[in-house]
């Protein structure tokens, strides 16, 4: 087994390996990228899910909470999530920077992360949908939000040339998506760095107050620093796996976790087709019944809508054949901004993967049902024939009366669909080492030369889809992580 | 109104799975705290009643000729009607035959205790395996675990029936059937010609 010994490793190739690799390569560093999952390309992007979910998604597609109660959507790629998001791109809201700087120490501001946000915008081709251009799928919850007076607006994608085939989710296969494997990853090769993928990082060896290597099944690279970016759920189990336990590692684990509707027109939708997010509404973001949440639509391909959809023989295959006319709309809970909230809790499986357990408590119950509501009512205010719910028990909306019926459809562990599609949290930045994994410029609080870049650090939820805070953050830390360089 | 010997083992299993929860566990671990129930089981004639096994179409990756029977019963409720030329349970072999090893002994504990025909009776169902019942019980039997007040038993259902439908509706050979065209290839073909 051979010895590398570069400047910096950097594990996992997602929006914060990727971006901190670049300026690092860029900057004159000797850089290494260790990746566990495989290297794609749009030749192999078949628009399959059978082929999509095992190889691009961590647990092939499989990975959920321990009581399998939230189905955890993680990319696991060259690329990291950015191969099989959905293009929404949002800047990391102010009002959640406030939080962060109020609670947690931090000093982030909007005015410091500004300039790492527009590189990144350029970068990535990252503009504004044209109303137009959004699929019915979409366009469903533009027009039923503006008849009821709720915010909503087309959202911001990062394509280039891109053809609404609808297939995001499962790797572009026009390389319109400018994913990190596209962008930032080639941007560090060119300047030097070296990507090794199916190379899983199992553990890193320290000592003091050092990182002194990192392993796997075949290799050892012995770096002058350590940049963990494995995104949440693997890099607080990397760090537990190693030792790495001081502070609360793991804990406060934040999933938005996501109920999903369906609604049924009496005309054909499509939803399979057209770009999967282009639509989202704020307008329930701040509650002071309890915790916001915000709504999107997911794409509508028929094993996911199988996997979401309640019951089994005929009913769920009654369900299916309605495909065509069916949106699907996803209400995502703003979960981490309520001191109570224990959040998600990430383990060490006996395989030394993560394990997670993620508690429900009232507070989720009362946004779950809320949220649904909302959906409900605004597809009603569109003109939709049915609305459908996830219950095991389903519920099925003809007209506003029967909203009230959410309210009493059992709720708990498995007996409604949950899914998360946006991991923060395990590795919380912070001043305070007893409520943080790393410090406010994401170095570790113990190991000096030890960072942790990637959507961990995130010490709540964020209220919008995360990759373009992770590829800002990730920006704004590379000058920290070269700092310890020298 | 359950039983006195159905609560005890009710009450069995919560304490077991509370046991367990202290200790390190994989997917479907939790689901199958029941390793102990199925033991307890295993140790009464009726926990010995057979799987009724069925023929794979292909050679098997994972599972035993009884866990593909089981299986195979199990997605033939879940997916009813389902055209045998897309088998479910093949392809479902092959999936999991690349689980982690932890992984894949919790799914066949799952199965196991699925099947068990002690298990079915303390439950106050027909003291038969799964794979010896009457479609009719079979559904009545995924009803009761999907809405169970034990929660490894709603863990246990998703687990078993997310698995065969995806499986399903993921084969090109069912898009058809709910209206689904495919992939657009002939756009992205052309697009990559230009």
């Amino acid at each position: 087994m051979s010895t590398q010994r570069p400047d910096v490793c950097v594990i996992g190739s997602g929006p914060g390996g990727a971006m901190v690799a670049s300026r690092l390569a860029r900057a004159g560093a000797k850089v290494l990228v260790l990746e566990e999952g495989g290297h794609y390309t749009k030749e192999q992007f078949d628009m399959q899910e059978a082929t999509a979910y095992p190889r691009l998604y961590q647990d092939r597609g499989n990975r959920a909470t321990a009581d399998l109660s939230i189905a955890v959507l993680q990319g696991r790629a060259v690329g990291g999530g950015t191969v099989v998001n959905w293009t929404t791109s949002f800047r990391t809201p102010d009002d959640v920077l406030a939080y962060w700087r109020e609670h947690e120490g931090l000093a982030l501001t909007p005015a410091t992360l500004q300039p790492h946000f527009e590189e990144v915008e350029q970068r990535l081709h990252i503009a504004k949908v044209d109303l137009d251009d959004c699929n019915p799928n979409n366009r469903a919850i533009y027009d039923g939000c503006k008849k009821l007076g709720w915010q909503v607006d087309t959202t911001r994608r990062n394509v280039k040339g891109c053809l609404r085939t609808g297939y995001c989710g499962m790797g572009c296969p026009v390389d319109a998506k400018q994913s990190a494997a596209l962008t930032y990853l080639p941007d560090a090769i060119k300047a030097g760095a070296e990507l090794r993928p199916d190379s899983r990082a199992e553990t890193i060896e320290w000592t003091g107050r050092r990182a002194v290597a990192v392993t796997g099944r075949d290799f050892r690279v012995e770096p002058r620093v350590v940049a963990v970016s494995g995104g949440a759920l693997n890099s607080p189990a990397l760090l537990l796996r190693s030792g790495i336990d001081h502070g609360p590692v793991g804990r406060k684990t934040w999933l938005h976790p996501t109920v999903a509707l369906g609604a049924y027109y009496g005309e054909r939708i499509e939803g399979f087709y057209g770009a999967p997010q282009s639509i989202a509404s704020h307008h329930f973001a701040r509650r002071p019944e309890g915790a916001g949440f915000f709504i999107e639509a997911a794409p509508v391909h028929p094993m996911l809508a199988a996997i979401a959809a309640p019951g089994f023989g005929a009913p769920l295959r009654a369900q299916m054949s309605l495909l065509p006319f069916l949106c699907a709309t996803i209400a995502l809970m703003i979960d981490g901004f309520d001191e109570s909230e224990p959040g998600g809790t990430v383990t060490l499986r006996p395989d030394g993967g993560p394990k997670l357990d993620y508690p429900l408590g009232a507070r989720h119950y009362e946004c779950f049902r809320a949220a649904m509501k909302a959906v409900a009512q605004l597809h009603l205010a569109n003109g939709a024939r049915e609305i459908r719910t996830s219950h095991v028990a389903q519920v099925r909306i003809t007209s506003e009366g029967d909203l009230a019926r959410i309210d009493a459809a059992p709720m708990g562990p498995n007996l409604f669909g949950l899914f998360t599609a946006h991991q923060m949290g395990g590795c919380r930045m912070g001043t305070d080492p007893s409520r943080s994994v790393v410090n406010p410029q994401l170095r570790h609080h113990l190991l000096e030369n030890l960072f942790v870049v990637d959507g961990s650090v995130f010490p709540t939820g964020l209220g919008v889809n995360p990759m373009e805070s992770i590829y800002g953050l990730a920006s704004w830390a590379a000058e920290h992580v070269k700092a310890a360089l020298s | 109104m359950p039983s006195v010997v159905q609560t005890a083992f009710e009450r069995f299993g919560r304490w077991y799975i509370g046991r367990m929860a202290g200790s390190r566990r994989g997917l479907l671990e939790k689901t199958l705290g029941g390793a102990a129930l199925l033991a307890l089981a295993g140790a009464v004639p009726l926990a010995l009643r057979k799987t009724r096994l069925q023929a794979p179409a292909k050679p098997l990756q994972f599972f035993t000729p009884a866990e593909y029977s089981i299986w195979a019963a199990v997605a033939g409720r879940v997916l009813t009607d389902a055209p045998p030329h897309v088998e479910v349970a093949e392809k479902a072999d092959a999936f999991l035959a690349l689980l982690s090893e932890n992984d894949a002994r919790d799914m066949k504990r799952l199965l196991a205790l699925f099947d068990n025909a002690l298990y079915s009776f303390l439950r106050g169902g027909p003291p038969r395996p799964f794979t010896q019942m009457t479609p009719e019980e079979q559904d009545a039997r995924l009803l009761a675990w999907q809405s169970s007040r034990i929660a490894i038993e709603r863990s246990g259902f998703q687990a078993l029936k997310r698995l065969s439908s995806a499986v399903y509706f993921g084969d090109p050979a069912t898009y058809a059937s709910v209206g689904y065209p495919g992939p657009p290839t002939e756009l992205v073909r052309s697009a990559l010609l230009r």
